[in-house]
């Protein structure tokens, strides 16, 4: 709380309702209920920042609130409510609703002003990073990523370990000296995290069947740092991605597939800015068209619903090639939930929300993944399948906290294809 | 024969337009003006820019009463008061004063525009202690302090650190008798709003509205850049009230988006004061016969697809005098009924030939 709201508070020596005395501390307390000042200097500090400032823009239409998913976990949030509160003289850059949005563009896809928090969130938190005002886990998440090249802070050394829990060869850039078709960006979290790898060793299985000319930078990747951009360490990510862009300047490839929504988003959006401009897709939206290459062992008895990743979906306009896969996977049966494509929930990975859980525990009832996990139930379907890796095990957390244990399972799209496969 | 000469009466930016029109297509325009100089409320006022493209105001009324100097077909009386008018369609004598003496001129259409005047916020209620308080004025008179760049408060002559503006004075309003909205006051507060940081850029600048009717173009020419260029801070929630503090004025109302009661420090409040059919505007209505509207203003007859003819044949009406009207309804509606006069007076020719 900044120190404003706190001055509001007014406890009471005693206090008497109707006759009753009330003897606990927290019934004496009331908010200051008039306001005295319009204090404008918060709203003016954002909006003087190159980036942020369309959060000036904001004419309560109130359309953001309803579909903005921190506030729907009982957040008190989205772009309206923190425009109000800066013209009443909110600190933003001391203040916890820094870091309670996701960057799901869910509020940006309703908002008729066009107040970007995608822009005014990096903006914002990039001042709070600088003078080293940031919540402790995340923190953590930018040294590990400034120390080990990933925000799990594992090896560098090791970030092509995974390939040996593949069951086919997966070609190594520096190793097999030879242009590619594809080069494979796997990111961090498939190449490190032990339930996001199985994605990874999917996919290396998948492509080897398709006879895909691929190969992968193993220990010359770094993290794209998209979340770590959006999150405000916008230093960190311009480092990584000169390092990533001159590396990928040492191999020959037509074009370049991600595992990871958010990487799409950076190698996409952000690195042509920076000189890397390269043809990039991901990896559903290069499979999607093969589909019918695949020869299938398997049908999958599954009822299946999908939840769209904010950084494949709104934000890269990806919605139709998810559904081209699963739909072609046999046996598969697709029931979509309520909040789908455009409208979808996010998880709440995005934007730093994947090392904030500690922090976002005390400003909601509820994380957004299991709210999302409520409604995947809701459909019946047995499996959610994602394909951003983030969410796999952040469903699955979910889904257990949840109690739905045994009644949902959380599967990436690569692990459906390839457990078709046989 | 019946006479081929339209009379205007009143001078604003609806009865320039329409003598300009007239003379343009070569029919005589006699244009009968009060005061001693055209331009009506923008001049009378002293409009600094005018809304919502915040030109100078003296220099585009310049610019349109031009011409009329210059077309023979044209003729301006000046300190010129209708008294009277008898006749009908195609033969009409106006009674006037010109400084005094009694004139007559005839005519065979007539173009009324005789306009608005503004909501006196004392009237009926005080609710804003208008009379009270040095510092509470109205856009007209922040206009005038607007077109001498100096906008300080009059209660010491100092240059204000914090401002609102209140919308919706005298208009909207069942108790007072005007229900109607008036069109142009949140354009012109918004555009006073950017004025003023223009001219102090330190002073902070607040639009507290019921809600804000910025319609067109107005939206994006004004309130937009109002909020995210000039910074100006609108806030969804009237004032009610205004009581001294110290040397500032005290604003009580409620914060609608937060519920929450707000009495906020101010060194000036600007009353967003409405339109109300003008004195000329009800004498020339009684002189001619005209229906008015249970506001008195001029009530045109034929709805929204005839917005200058009258109950009376050969009498049309133009602006402000048919009910709240911005600089471009006054125009349009300027240029629609020299238009309609033309035809009426033209028909009434090729009948009588």
């Amino acid at each position: 709380m900044s120190k404003i709201e706190k001055e509001r508070i007014i406890e009471k020596e005693s206090a008497t309702v109707q006759g009753i005395e009330l003897s606990a501390d927290w019934n004496r307390m009331f908010m200051q209920r008039v306001l005295f000042d319009y204090d404008t200097t918060g709203l003016d500090k954002v909006t003087e920042i190159p980036g942020a400032e369309s959060m000036g823009w904001c004419y309560q239409c109130t359309q953001c609130i309803p579909v903005c998913p921190v506030n729907a976990v009982g957040g008190e949030y989205g772009p309206r409510k923190i425009f109000r509160k800066l013209q009443q003289g909110m600190d933003l850059f001391t203040n916890d609703d820094l870091w309670k949005c996701t960057t799901c563009m869910n509020c940006l896809r309703v908002c008729p002003k066009a107040v970007n928090m995608i822009d005014i969130m990096p903006a914002v938190r990039g001042e709070a990073v600088m003078d080293a005002n940031v919540p402790e886990e995340l923190q953590e998440a930018f040294e590990n990523t400034f120390e080990y090249g990933n925000p799990l802070g594992e090896s560098q050394r090791k970030r092509a370990d995974w390939v040996k829990e593949a069951s086919v060869d997966v070609p190594i850039m520096k190793e097999i000296k030879r242009p590619v078709d594809i080069l494979w960006f796997v990111e961090c979290y498939p190449a490190y995290h032990h339930r996001s790898k199985n994605a990874a060793t999917a996919l290396a299985e998948i492509m080897s069947a398709l006879g895909i000319d691929y190969g992968i930078l193993g220990t010359e990747e770094k993290c794209s740092c998209d979340s770590q951009r959006l999150a405000g360490e916008e230093g960190l990510f311009e480092e990584f991605a000169e390092q990533n862009i001159k590396t990928f300047g040492k191999y020959k490839f037509n074009k370049i597939m991600t595992t990871d929504p958010h990487a799409l988003n950076a190698l996409k959006k952000k690195y042509p800015e920076m000189g890397g401009d390269y043809e990039v897709v991901h990896y559903t939206t290069m499979l999607a068209p093969l589909m019918d290459k695949i020869e299938f062992k398997n049908k999958l008895n599954y009822k299946v619903t999908f939840h769209d990743p904010c950084y494949l979906g709104r934000h890269n306009g990806e919605y139709q090639a998810p559904r081209d896969i699963l739909n072609a996977i046999p046996g598969i049966e697709l029931s979509e939930m309520g909040r789908c494509k455009e409208q979808s929930f996010c998880c709440g990975g995005g934007g730093g929300g994947m090392w904030l859980d500690g922090f976002m525990a005390d400003h909601v009832n509820e994380r957004l993944s299991e709210n999302r996990v409520k409604e995947a139930v809701e459909t019946g379907a047995d499996v959610l399948a994602v394909c951003c890796p983030y969410e796999v095990s952040r469903f699955e957390d979910a889904v257990k906290s949840t109690g739905n244990e045994g009644k949902l399972m959380v599967k990436d799209i690569a692990e459906l294809i390839k457990e078709a496969m046989g | 024969m019946a006479n081929q000469t339209i009379v205007i009466i009143g001078g604003g930016p609806a009865g320039i337009e329409a003598a300009k029109g007239i003379g343009d297509l070569g029919y005589k325009a006699i244009l009968i003006e009060k005061r001693d100089r055209l331009g009506g409320n923008p001049d009378e006022q002293q409009y600094a820019a005018l809304t919502p493209d915040l030109r100078n105001a003296e220099e585009a009324l310049n610019e349109m009463i031009a011409p009329l100097n210059e077309n023979p077909n044209i003729e301006v009386m000046y300190n010129t008061l209708v008294t009277g008018a008898e006749g009908e369609a195609g033969n009409f004598t106006i009674k006037a004063l010109q400084l005094g003496k009694e004139v007559e001129v005839k005519a065979g259409a007539v173009i009324v525009s005789t306009g608005f005047q503004h909501f006196d916020p004392g009237r009926e209620t005080q609710k804003y202690g208008y009379y009270e308080h040095d510092d509470v004025i109205t856009l007209t008179d922040a206009e005038k302090m607007l077109k001498a760049h100096n906008f300080v408060r009059p209660s010491n002559g100092e240059k204000p650190k914090r401002i609102c503006f209140i919308q919706c004075v005298g208009s909207r309003d069942r108790r007072i008798g005007n229900e109607y909205c008036s069109k142009v006051c949140c354009g012109m507060s918004s555009k006073q709003a950017i004025e003023v940081r223009q001219l102090l850029p330190d002073c902070k600048v607040f639009v507290f509205y019921i809600d804000m009717r910025m319609y067109g173009y107005w939206e994006n020419e004004i309130y937009w850049p109002a909020q995210e260029k000039h910074k100006v801070n609108y806030i969804k929630g009237m004032a009610t009230e205004i009581v001294k503090k110290g040397d500032r004025l005290l604003v009580k109302g409620e914060d609608t988006t937060l519920r929450r009661p707000m009495e906020v420090e101010m060194d000036m409040v600007i009353l967003a004061v409405g339109m109300e059919p003008s004195e000329g505007t009800k004498q020339m209505a009684s002189i001619f016969g005209l229906k008015q509207n249970q506001y008195n203003f001029i009530e045109t007859t034929g709805g929204a697809l005839d917005t200058v003819s009258t109950n009376v044949k050969g009498v049309f009406a133009a602006g402000a005098c048919t009910g709240p009207a911005d600089l471009e309804d006054s125009v349009s509606q300027g240029g629609l009924a020299a238009m309609k006069a033309i035809a009426s007076v033209r028909k009434a020719a090729l009948a009588t030939a």
